[in-house]
């Protein structure tokens, strides 16, 4: 047995059939409970995903400017990048190594959920090996592959819309209408490529698989209102600020109207009749919505968005300044 | 506001891509999405009957599997093929080959033979009666429609034909024209084949439970609850019921009252049918040993280690027991004093019956390769490749 089957999957395949035992024999809830419970233990690395994706998310029209700026001195625009991103306390790393910290966890689970699901002798026989000498594995298997209306050893088709759906949601709120053109053009290939194809490979896939998709895709969305609200999944209407909620825009007007109102950035209307522009005193961001700016929602305990607190704390020249998050 | 770092939306584009390639790729590899079988061969009048395993193509570990099985007639002599008959089979197209709910026509378990008729069932869930002459069709059952996969294999006793469906229903059809005689249901699917004794058909099914039923009418006669799965395929010997179990148990039960008479416990699944010569039973487990058990009291006379999981139907010959492994070694148990002799080692996978005729037995391997090998030597007499 080679290391990956010996560390991954057999604890892995293990745990699903044990599970499977205490609940019922019911392997699709299996499904949804291993998915949260590995959701579950992962969650400080999604936060911190999340988290360090929204800042980098904010830092977005910043970098654009330095692109625009630097645009003939690729050197310079590398080392102005660097600066920035240590200045916010942002690191690029942190989008990604929680990722890829993940994504063994990920792929464990994906390939046990196929391996336990055996409809054929060829899989079941695969099976055996995997296996710890635990009576209650042997006294299990071979599982129930019926869930609800679903046979979990094939495709279905509710499943696979639901698998796109839920993905589009997901990535619709973590989305930030970007100020370039080009970009925006990527942003929305991606947000409706990556849900089509997962859609079509669910029907190709057995349905345990695309429901354990559809758990983490529900999981992940609940995560991401945690932190920023619906994101962009609220329309912004022409002349309507695209703040979520009256409370979030009576948290605005108080700062405001607050005695230190200079030391706050101003609340201005989008140009384009768009979103709200949080404008710090000194230096103006241009296209700094409340998407792009809010690591979370005022009124939800995150405190004021970023650039309210960046203007709160100037860092202080010639040197880094990490902020401390609320 | 053209930002001339952003990178290009075809890069990004591709990125997608090669990312969900690989996501396929990792999914598929190593693990079956469509059921390939390989029979094990029958011989009746120097003429061997023998399903080939389907054939896959494809790339990122994702197959496209062949959905049409054959039934294929060689001489036992030689190989020389006389002919082949098509079982269709189905699919439902999905992406990337990873397809899972096609139903190709795999077959697993060995045809039977009966007066001028051939007998295959397969996973397509159809059940066929060929013409041993011509290799004709003669009736097929259902005639319209399918039952589900049909993994164990097909017996023919009394006239009719007996088999399984992983629908958990034992059917018994009139062996002359396919017409349905009596049907039964257990309460979880069954993979296994039956055994005939008597008037009595025993089976074993998922739900845990071995059945008792008359072969004339399906009645139950009696049940008997294991602790585990049963895909094995019992042996009815000197009036026991032997069969084993997922839950590593390999249980002795009376054949007439479905009592427990005794059972023993192995390291791993039992899944292939027990051998019974001279009072001893020789059962092979997955924990890639094979038991010489006392066929009275279950004791454990010897446990002859072959190093590799035994799923195929073991044979007997000249009071030599052979059985093949998993890794292809061809190892022969002289029943007398239980010592294993590797015979061959054909180095390639194999999960079908063997078979054995007039000296020689026959290995048909995962990889659609066919094997005549003298019994006694372990000689390679013929081989061919079988699609």
């Amino acid at each position: 047995m080679n290391p990956w089957d010996l560390i991954a999957m057999q604890p892995m395949i293990n745990t699903l059939i044990v599970l499977t035992h205490y609940l019922f024999n019911n392997f699709g809830l299996t499904i949804i409970v291993l998915t949260l419970i590995v959701n579950g233990i992962i969650f400080p690395l999604t936060l911190k995903q999340v988290h360090a994706s929204k800042a980098m998310q904010d830092l977005q029209p910043k970098i654009a400017e330095l692109q625009k700026k630097h645009a003939k001195d690729k050197d310079k625009l590398a080392r102005e990048q660097m600066k920035l991103f240590r200045e916010s306390g942002v690191s690029p790393a942190g989008c990604l190594l929680p990722l890829v910290i993940q994504m063994p966890i990920w792929i464990a689970l994906y390939q046990s959920i196929i391996r336990v699901l055996a409809v054929i002798p060829e899989n079941l026989v695969g099976l055996s090996r995997y296996l710890y000498s635990w009576p209650v594995v042997y006294s299990t298997l071979p599982l129930e592959n019926h869930f609800l209306w679903l046979n979990l050893a094939s495709g279905d088709m509710i499943l696979a819309l639901l698998v796109g759906g839920t993905m589009w949601v997901q990535q619709k709120m973590v989305m930030t209408p970007a100020a370039d053109p080009r970009q925006q053009s990527q942003s929305s290939i991606m947000l409706w490529m990556m849900p089509i194809f997962f859609a079509y490979l669910t029907l190709s896939f057995p349905s345990g698989l695309a429901l354990f998709w559809v758990t983490s895709n529900i999981f992940r969305i609940g995560v991401q209102y945690f932190i920023g609200g619906w994101g962009g999944l609220v329309k912004t209407e022409p002349g309507k600020p695209a703040g979520r909620d009256k409370k979030y825009k009576e948290r605005i007007a108080q700062v405001e109207e607050s005695p230190k109102i200079d030391e706050f950035p101003r609340l201005e209307e989008s140009p384009e009749g768009g979103a709200d522009i949080v404008v710090p005193s000194e230096t103006q961001e241009e296209g700094s919505s409340y998407e792009e700016s809010g690591g979370k929602r005022p009124d939800r305990g995150g405190g004021y968005p970023k650039s309210i607190r960046a203007a709160r704390h100037k860092p202080r020249k010639g040197g880094s300044h990490r902020r401390k998050r609320g | 506001m053209k930002s001339r770092n952003s990178p290009p939306a075809g890069k990004v584009v591709l990125l997608v891509i090669l990312l969900l390639l690989g996501l396929t790729f990792v999914g598929c590899t190593g693990i079956r999405s469509s059921p390939e079988g390989g029979s094990g061969g029958t011989v009746a009048d120097s003429t061997l009957f023998l399903s080939p395993t389907l054939t896959s193509a494809g790339g990122f570990g994702c197959t496209s599997p062949n959905v049409n099985g054959k039934l294929v007639a060689l001489s036992a002599e030689n190989g020389t093929r006389f002919w082949e008959f098509t079982m269709e089979g189905s699919t439902s197209g999905g992406g990337f080959g990873c397809a899972s709910a096609s139903s190709p026509a795999a077959v697993y378990g060995s045809p039977a033979v009966a007066g001028e008729l051939v007998y295959v069932g397969g996973y397509s869930g159809k059940v066929y009666g060929v013409n041993i002459a011509s290799g004709a069709s003669r009736w097929v059952y259902p005639r319209e429609g399918k039952l589900e996969p049909i993994i164990g294999g097909v017996i023919v006793a009394q006239d009719r034909l007996y088999f399984s469906s992983a629908d958990g229903v034992v059917y018994a059809l009139d062996a002359a024209t396919g017409d349905l005689q009596w049907e039964f249901a257990t309460g979880g699917k069954i993979w296994a084949t039956p055994a005939v004794s008597g008037d009595r058909l025993y089976i074993g099914s998922f739900d845990k439970k071995v059945y008792a039923l008359s072969a004339s009418d399906g009645t139950e006669q009696w049940q008997y609850q294991a602790e585990g799965a049963i895909v094995s395929t019992p042996l009815v010997y000197n009036d026991t019921v032997y069969i084993g179990s997922f839950d590593r148990n390999l249980y002795a039960l009376d054949a007439a009252s479905g009592d427990l008479k005794w059972k023993f416990p192995a390291g791993n699944w039992f899944w292939t049918k027990a051998l019974a010569y001279n009072g001893t039973i020789y059962a092979g487990c997955f924990d890639g040993r094979v038991y010489a058990l006392g066929a009275e009291d279950g004791q454990e006379l010897a446990a002859v280690d072959l190093e590799s999981p035994v799923y195929s139907w073991p044979v007997l010959v000249d009071s030599r027991v052979i059985f093949a492994t998993e890794e292809g070694t061809i190892y022969a148990i002289d029943t007398a004093t239980s010592q294993a002799t590797l015979l061959a080692d054909i180095e390639e996978t194999v999960y079908a019956p063997l078979c054995a005729s007039d000296g020689a037995i026959y290995v048909y391997s995962h990889q659609q390769n066919l094997y005549a090998l003298n019994a006694a030597s372990g000689a390679n007499l013929w081989s061919l490749t079988i699609k």
